[in-house]
């Protein structure tokens, strides 16, 4: 269970509101005194209970403008967050165009996105409970397919296009690499 | 906000059920410390001591902002997601006899009155309280018989909000009281939710 947020965002959210509660308990105790002080004191001891008042008020004030600067946060932090989920979405969809593209088999897509997370290839055949020469021949494919001559160029691939800013349409895998499957 | 996607299809163990974000920080906060506000005046604090009157004007100042929120706040969290609707509570009675269950993101109708009863009686009891103090009605009885009879009211409605929150997760299979403290409801798989 996350009880705590723990995005900055969300962080930020909580002090905020931890914050906002603090001030409303002392405004709300101020503002109760005032009304008990106000009826209890001498005329000529009212200046002080109006200084009171006005500052209770004044905190009320300020505790209103960070409901809604809590508010913006929030939101914010909500926007961000899609904005993530849809990258993440749209580089997993890329992901899968390019495996497509290359015709890689079963095995070979799951090896080559094992590749992408920056698993070794002793790790990759442990993960897979398979033979490190076994994995070594399916890399070897998936470079093959892709044009590429290792690791290291297969992920410079896909950064590119997390670099590139163009629409997505214009992402297909074969207007970018040519080599695709020759 | 966890590290894995908000809403992601099988977070939350169960397979086929949904963590759908509900109640925001400040509710939550709100929610506990005014419960345990309520509590400590209820078992511990003298009445007549101060610590008393200090937990009554917390609870007031948690209220306000609670109250300020329903306006300004999230949807979940809005009055206008939870209207007081006494005709949609008694459907909402009649369903949960029947034993269909909606998810509600929000309150359901049924607890939505409850929530604004439980506010206006808190609201109550703090005017009350205030009122023993000042002059005014200083020592006056009906003052001090408000006071305690809201209380009574009060706890009252709390047995029946716990009840209806354990009733409502049975039936729906959302647990309740951990989307109170965690913030999110397990919806499960194929609930109809609103
Ligand atoms: C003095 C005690 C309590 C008071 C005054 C109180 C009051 C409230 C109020 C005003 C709300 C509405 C929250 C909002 O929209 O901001 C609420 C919701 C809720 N309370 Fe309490 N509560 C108390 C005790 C408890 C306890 C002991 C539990 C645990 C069993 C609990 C569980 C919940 C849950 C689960 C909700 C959300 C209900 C939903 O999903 O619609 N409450 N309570
Ligand atoms: C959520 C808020 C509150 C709760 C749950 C609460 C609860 C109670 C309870 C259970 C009693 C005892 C009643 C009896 O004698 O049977 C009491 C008495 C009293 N409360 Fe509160 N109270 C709250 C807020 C306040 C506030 C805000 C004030 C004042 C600022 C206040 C002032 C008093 C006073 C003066 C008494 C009477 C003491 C006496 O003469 O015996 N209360 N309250």
């Amino acid at each position: 269970m996350t009880v705590l947020p723990t995005g900055p965002g969300g962080r930020r959210a909580l002090s905020l509101a931890v914050l906002i509660l603090l001030q409303a308990a002392c405004a709300a105790f101020f503002l109760g005194d005032v009304l008990i002080d106000f009826e209890a004191t001498a005329a000529n001891d009212l200046a002080h209970v109006w200084v009171e008042g006005v500052v209770s008020l004044a905190l009320v004030a300020a505790i209103v403008l960070q409901l809604i600067e809590l508010r913006h946060v929030m939101q914010r932090t909500e926007r961000a967050e899609q904005g993530i989920r849809a990258a993440r979405g749209e580089m997993q969809a890329l992901i899968g165009q390019f495996f497509d593209d290359w015709a890689l088999t079963p095995a070979e897509r799951d090896v080559a996105l094992l590749v992408l997370k920056g698993i070794d290839n002793e790790g990759i055949a442990a993960l897979r409970g398979t033979a490190a020469g076994t994995v070594r021949a399916q890399t070897a494919a998936v470079y093959g397919k892709a044009g590429v001559d290792g690791r290291a160029q297969l992920l410079s691939l896909f950064m590119e296009e997390l670099f590139a800013d163009d629409s997505p349409d214009d992402r297909a895998p074969t207007a970018r690499t040519g080599s695709g499957n020759g | 906000m966890t590290a894995s996607a908000p809403g992601a299809p099988g977070e939350g163990g169960r397979p086929g059920a949904r963590d759908i974000p509900v109640w925001d920080p400040l509710v939550r906060l709100i929610h506990w410390s005014v419960a345990l506000a309520v509590l400590l005046n209820a078992t511990v604090l003298d009445p007549e001591g101060r610590p008393h009157e200090v937990a009554g004007y917390a609870v007031a100042g948690l209220v306000a902002v609670r109250l300020a929120w329903g306006l300004i706040g999230p949807g979940p969290a809005r009055f206008a997601t939870f209207p007081p609707n006494p005709a949609a509570a008694l459907r909402h009675l009649r369903h949960w006899r029947a034993g269909a269950g909606t998810v509600h993101l929000s309150h359901n109708p049924l607890g939505a009155l409850m929530v604004y009863n439980l506010w206006l009686t808190l609201l109550a009891l703090v005017v009350t309280g205030v009122m023993m103090g000042t002059i005014r009605f200083f020592g006056i009885q009906w003052v001090e018989e408000a006071h305690e009879m809201a209380f009574d009211w009060l706890m009252i409605s709390v047995a029946l909000h716990v009840g209806g929150v354990v009733i409502d997760t049975l039936r729906t299979g959302v647990p309740l009281v951990r989307a109170m403290v965690t913030g999110r409801k397990r919806v499960p798989a194929g609930a109809r939710v609103r």
